[in-house]
């Protein structure tokens, strides 16, 4: 396995990095500030840790799907899932998204002792994330809500595993829950290993951290309090007004690393949780492993969770989505490898040309 | 050391350093007022100076820059007190303006100016030789070959300065200056000169009217000099090669010229005043050579100056070897006893009794590892490196770095993590990121960093900050404030709050200037490596002119001043190689208090070089860096 | 009347890395020189190498003239090292087949060596190529022993105790004591005098 100046050269220096984090704070030469994550120093490490769990070295996917969702039905354009479900939280969560889902999951998975501790993704100001691991269930409700900025919030693994902690859940991007799955296969033998409960969340992409600077500029000294994306835009509530940013605009601060990436649904994760843009204050939630069938199933039998069966049309949407965004990223990384990008994914894999024949005149 | 500049012990010979000789020649001539700014090798001489300034009656400063210095000892002489003025060779360029108006206006009190050159720059950016300033600015030089030399030309160029009311330069060189050997003492004076009050019609001006006057005092001076007992013959009365030399050429000679047996055919013309030359003496013995041999530090000042007598003397017909002339000596670099010994042997076939020595075969001698310079165990420095090399590449705008001269010079190097972009003279970092800071209207959008050390800042950076802040360049300047002009041996600056002569006194806060002058202001802790950092990352981002002060004493006085603290590696916490670290303390972080242990294949602290600092603790992926009572930095 | 010496003049190169305190040691032992009598130079090679760098002082002592401050090459008859890799580099330049060499094993890493890009020699290498180029080679492990007498600052006035005891040096124990009771006083005078002693019974015997 190659090491640290192979990372900047295959990721960093192609900005492809997706700033999952999982290569941060357990090495010296690896540092990051907000969204610009570097070799600090040149490293001489010959086989890297940082390497081996980055979702943007060279994985064979279906393999990594194959052995830790080994029971689960396929599903080309969403990932193995066992059932997808409509979903609300029971109880209004101060600065919800939607749903409220994940944070009654997480409350579950603590209050009902699935887990140690969670890790997630938090946020002093509603926009600059920083990740959190806590046991504390008054900090998760804290914490809810989404972020738009990218975040390594994998960096904090490392005090899980430091810390001896026997299992947690983790509230993770695709790009996430692709680096805990490879955390998890490459983990060295001295080293010990968490339980990890993997949410995923459904993304698009997450932002570049100049997005911060375009925001000040439009809402000049106003206290932003909510970012959200329902059907119609970008909505920015602050403390004076519900704006609205074009769409178009906020685009152009789409981190590089995000075009590069397959996977909408968080497919490997144990439980996904997305919007469902048809039906306002619910939740899409796909359970793929029967551990997330379990935390689910108890949130609901808390009464935290109310569900009910998923429209078949919106399921189809979903699918479209989904497989839309892996064309999108083929077509990117064809011509990236191409042009002599060393390939981090081997696009000849008959799942991704099937993607290619779905959509053929669908993505130019 | 101070009691031999100060002891009145007649004719007492002790081992004297070059400066601390030249620091007794002015003691001798009952020197008033000494000012200087430290450059190796000339620093000692005043710092000893300002020691014992109670004892021998005299005013030493270390002034703010050498051309306060000089102005300062022009002051002194109008009153007609005796002032030394010392500086390095690079000082003298800073100091051009100064002296050639003195030379103008002359001086009335004696004036020195004592200036020590660094042949091969050991400690120093170049080599540049002073003595064409003395020809440029029209002055009178004396040059020492022996401490002994250096101590009794000073004392007597006083009374030169005075009866030719016009400034002497004394040219040591390294060799000299921190060369020791004995010095037999002389009489100190038991009244001190007192200032003489300026009378309504007296003046000292600098205009172009007096340079007929300052042209004859040059040629007086020659006069002078054509019967100076500085200047000695010895060999042959008809020595068909003539060796010309001066300095350190003089010992390196004659000893080359007894190792060769060459004594009954080779004459060597030592001369201590060469500056103007005593072209008599010269034409003297030019007559009777067939060839001769120029040894001299630097430069073929005099050998050009030794052609140019040829030239205007037809009759003369010789060949002149030396640095140029055949190119006989290197056109760089210090003499040595070897080069002027192998110039002889080129010159005349003849070869020295073989010394027993053994020559081993390249591929059987053992690899030895260069010494590259580097910051001392604890400096403040090799953290401010980390975090600016550090927080560039974290900010991925490709920075530009404008460095400077100081202790962090070496910033450029490895310890430094090769940093600089830019290096040029003290005070020229500022100057130049001005310049650059200023092209973003044209598109140049990297980011700009110039630094400067504490010293320097006061040196030469305010005017330049002055500029920058009125033109609002888009720059950050780094002010690496070790509170210590380290580089140099630790002489106080203005923001010390100490004089040159041991007496406390409001220290002037950079801080202070720089807000004065519209500038907005952070200061960090460079020990405090991630805070730092993004304190940096967010200067950086800000556009315009930006000052930052990396405020951390220098290790070297601080682990003076008290206990070091005990950092220790935990063996049980240390991974070794199996870390994944890459041995980042030591292969990293290079501080020579972290070395790593290949019998263990772990890190360890060397407890004799550490000086506690406890930045590597907070470096160390595994926490294995222990620190006494915590991780308290600094 | 001063003492002849057994070769005139007597050079001696004491060679180490910056900080290590060379040069006090270089000037206590010209001045012991000077109150004997003898012409003595001393050249010392400092300045930006006290930044770590690598520090050498000549000294150069005759009964009849004074002698420029550097050492021909090939020319010294005592190297007095702080420092291995520091010797074998001096030695090279300056040592014949009669030079005596005493030095401190103890290394100070250079940092290439620090950084992983160069490697230390081994010390029996490094003795092996001195014992080839010199005469008499000794090892003495000054820093060690000055620690274990009161301070790791005090192996350089060791060394000099050391230096003291080679045959052909013209000076005496009371006469470097002298220099030292000059410039040291309490704690720290005692301190020197001991790993003076310490220093000068090694090479006795």
């Amino acid at each position: 396995m190659p090491g640290g100046m192979d990372l900047k050269g295959d990721v960093l220096n192609n900005s492809i990095c997706a700033l999952c984090g999982a290569c941060l704070d357990w090495c010296p030469y690896i540092k990051n500030l907000e969204d610009h994550l570097v070799l600090r120093f040149d490293c001489n490490v010959e086989h890297g840790r940082c390497y081996s769990v980055c979702p943007r070295t060279f994985t064979d996917w279906q393999m990594i799907s194959e052995h830790y969702l080994p029971d689960t039905p396929k599903n080309l354009e969403i990932g193995p899932y066992i059932n997808v479900y409509q979903v609300k939280a029971n109880r209004e969560v101060d600065g919800k998204q939607d749903g409220g889902t994940v944070t009654t999951l997480l409350k579950t998975a603590l209050e009902a002792e699935f887990v140690e501790k969670v890790l997630l993704t938090s946020s002093d100001d509603h926009v600059v994330p920083q990740a959190i691991l806590t046991a504390d269930v008054n900090e998760v409700e804290k914490a809810a809500g989404s972020r738009f900025l990218s975040s390594p919030g994998l960096r904090k693994v490392i005090d899980a595993q430091l810390s001896g902690l026997e299992k947690m859940a983790v509230v993770g991007r695709p790009c996430q829950v692709q680096a805990l799955r490879k955390l998890d296969y490459n983990n060295r033998p001295e080293n010990h290993k968490v339980d990890v409960l993997s949410i995923g969340l459904f993304c698009m992409w997450s932002l570049k951290w100049d997005f911060k600077d375009y925001l000040e500029t439009q809402f000049p000294n106003e206290e932003i309090l909510r970012l959200a994306i329902p059907p119609n835009g970008f909505e920015v509530v602050t403390d004076q007004q519900v704006g609205n940013l074009p769409f178009e605009k906020v685009k152009e601060y789409i981190s590089s690393g995000c075009h590069y990436c397959l996977d909408m649904t968080s497919e490997l994760a144990d439980i996904s949780v997305g919007a469902l843009e048809t039906t306002p204050g619910w939740n899409t939630v796909i359970i793929r492993s029967q551990k997330g069938q379990e935390l689910f199933d108890k949130a609901v039998e808390l009464n935290y969770l109310v569900k009910k069966g998923y429209p078949e049309a919106e399921l189809d949407r979903l699918k479209q989505a989904s497989l839309v965004k892996k064309a999108r990223a083929i077509k990117v990384m064809e011509e990236a490898f191409a042009n002599g990008m060393k390939p981090f994914v081997d696009l000849a894999q008959p799942d991704y040309v099937q993607v290619m024949k779905l959509t053929e005149g669908v993505v130019k | 050391m101070e009691w031999m500049i100060t002891a009145n012990e007649p004719n007492k010979t002790y081992l004297m350093q070059g400066n601390e000789a030249i620091a007794r020649g002015a003691i001798e001539a009952g020197v008033s007022f000494a000012a200087a700014y430290p450059g190796s090798p000339s620093s000692e001489i005043l710092t000893m100076l300002g020691n014992v300034s109670e004892e021998a009656g005299l005013y030493a400063e270390w002034s703010t820059n050498e051309s306060c210095s000089l102005g300062a000892c022009l002051g002194a002489s109008f009153a007609k007190v005796r002032s030394l003025c010392i500086m390095k060779q690079n000082g003298l360029l800073v100091v051009g303006d100064v002296l050639h108006s003195a030379s103008l206006s002359g001086v009335k009190g004696g004036l020195v100016l004592v200036v020590g050159d660094d042949p091969s720059a050991h400690s120093s950016t170049n080599e540049f030789d002073s003595r064409h300033q003395a020809r440029s600015a029209a002055l009178p030089m004396l040059e020492p070959a022996t401490m002994q030399e250096a101590k009794d030309m000073v004392k007597w160029g006083f009374d030169l300065s005075e009866q030719l009311q016009q400034l002497v330069m004394v040219r040591s060189v390294t060799r000299i200056s921190h060369g020791r050997s004995n010095v037999k003492l002389g009489e100190i004076p038991e009244e001190s000169i007192k200032p003489t009050p300026i009378g309504e019609w007296d003046r000292m001006v600098a205009i172009n009217w007096f340079k007929a006057a300052q042209l004859n005092k040059l040629d007086q001076a020659r006069e002078i000099f054509e019967n100076s007992p500085f200047n000695w013959y010895v060999g042959p009365v008809d020595a068909e090669l003539l060796i010309i030399t001066c300095g350190t050429g003089w010992f390196y000679s004659q000893e080359a010229v007894e190792a060769l047996d060459l004594k009954e055919s080779v004459g060597i013309l030592k001369l201590g005043c060469t500056w103007p030359l005593p072209e008599k003496l010269i034409t003297k013995h030019l007559e009777k050579a067939k060839r001769v041999l120029v040894v001299e530090e630097v430069d073929p000042f005099l050998e050009q100056n030794i052609a140019q007598i040829i030239a205007y003397n037809p009759h003369l017909n010789l060949e002149l070897l030396g640095r140029q002339g055949q190119g006989i000596i290197s056109r760089s670099g210090e003499l040595n006893p070897d080069i002027v010994r192998n110039a002889l042997i080129n010159i005349t076939n003849k070869l020295p009794v073989e010394i027993e020595k053994v020559e081993i075969p390249a591929d059987e001698m053992v690899v030895l590892p260069a010494r590259d310079l580097t910051f001392c165990a604890g400096c403040p420095h090799r953290a401010s490196f980390f975090i600016l090399k550090q927080t560039l590449r974290i900010h991925e705008g490709q920075g530009v770095v404008m460095g400077d001269i100081g202790c962090y010079t070496m910033g450029g190097q490895r310890a430094g993590h090769y940093l600089y972009n830019y290096l040029g003279c003290m005070g020229a970092g500022i100057s130049a990121g001005e310049g650059l800071g200023q092209l973003e209207r044209f598109g140049f959008d990297q980011p700009v960093i110039a630094l400067a050390g504490d010293s320097t800042f006061f040196h030469s950076c305010i005017p330049a900050l002055i500029n920058a802040k009125y033109h609002d360049s888009n720059m950050l300047f780094v002010i690496l404030d070790n509170s210590a002009t380290a580089m140099t041996g630790f002489q106080p600056h203005p923001g010390i709050g100490l004089t040159a002569m041991g007496k406390t006194t409001e220290p002037i806060s950079i801080k202070n200037i720089v807000e004065s002058i519209g500038c907005h202001v952070t200061v960090a802790n460079p020990f405090e490596i991630e805070e730092t950092t993004e304190t940096v990352y967010s200067l950086l981002k800000k556009p315009g002119l930006k000052v930052l002060i990396l405020e951390q004493e220098c290790a070297t006085l601080a682990v003076r001043k008290s206990e070091k603290r005990k950092v220790w590696v935990d063996p049980d916490l240390c991974r070794g190689d199996d870390c994944g670290c890459g041995r980042f303390c030591s292969r990293v972080w290079g501080c020579p208090g972290n070395i790593w242990d290949d019998e263990t294949g772990k890190a360890v602290i060397d407890e004799v070089v550490c000086v506690g600092c406890g930045v590597c603790a907070t470096l160390c992926p595994a926490g294995a860096i222990k620190v006494e009572g915590g991780e308290a930095i600094g | 009347m001063v003492k002849e010496l057994s070769k005139d003049p007597l050079n001696i190169v004491i060679c180490g890395v910056g900080g290590q305190g060379n040069i006090l040691a270089t000037e206590l032992l010209g001045s012991a020189f000077v109150d004997k009598g003898y012409f003595t130079t001393v050249g010392e090679t400092y300045g930006a190498s006290q930044r770590g760098g690598s520090v050498m002082s000549h000294v150069r002592i005759s009964v009849n003239t004074e002698y420029g401050v550097l050492i021909p090459q090939g020319e010294a008859d005592i190297i007095i090292g702080f420092e291995p890799i520091e010797i074998l580099r001096v030695a090279r330049e300056f040592a014949n087949k009669k030079t005596w060499v005493i030095f401190d094993s103890r290394p100070n890493y250079p940092l290439g060596v620090l950084i992983g890009e160069a490697v230390y020699p081994k010390i029996e290498d490094i003795v092996n190529e001195l014992e080839r180029l010199c005469a008499h080679v000794q090892i003495i492990e000054a820093t060690d022993l000055a620690v274990k007498a009161g301070n790791s600052q005090a192996a350089n006035i060791l060394l000099m105790g050391a230096l003291t005891a080679v045959p052909y040096v013209p000076l005496e124990v009371e006469e470097y004591d002298k220099v030292l009771v000059q410039r040291f006083k309490g704690n720290a005078l005692e301190l020197n005098r001991k790993v003076f002693k310490i220093g000068y019974d090694l090479v006795k015997k």
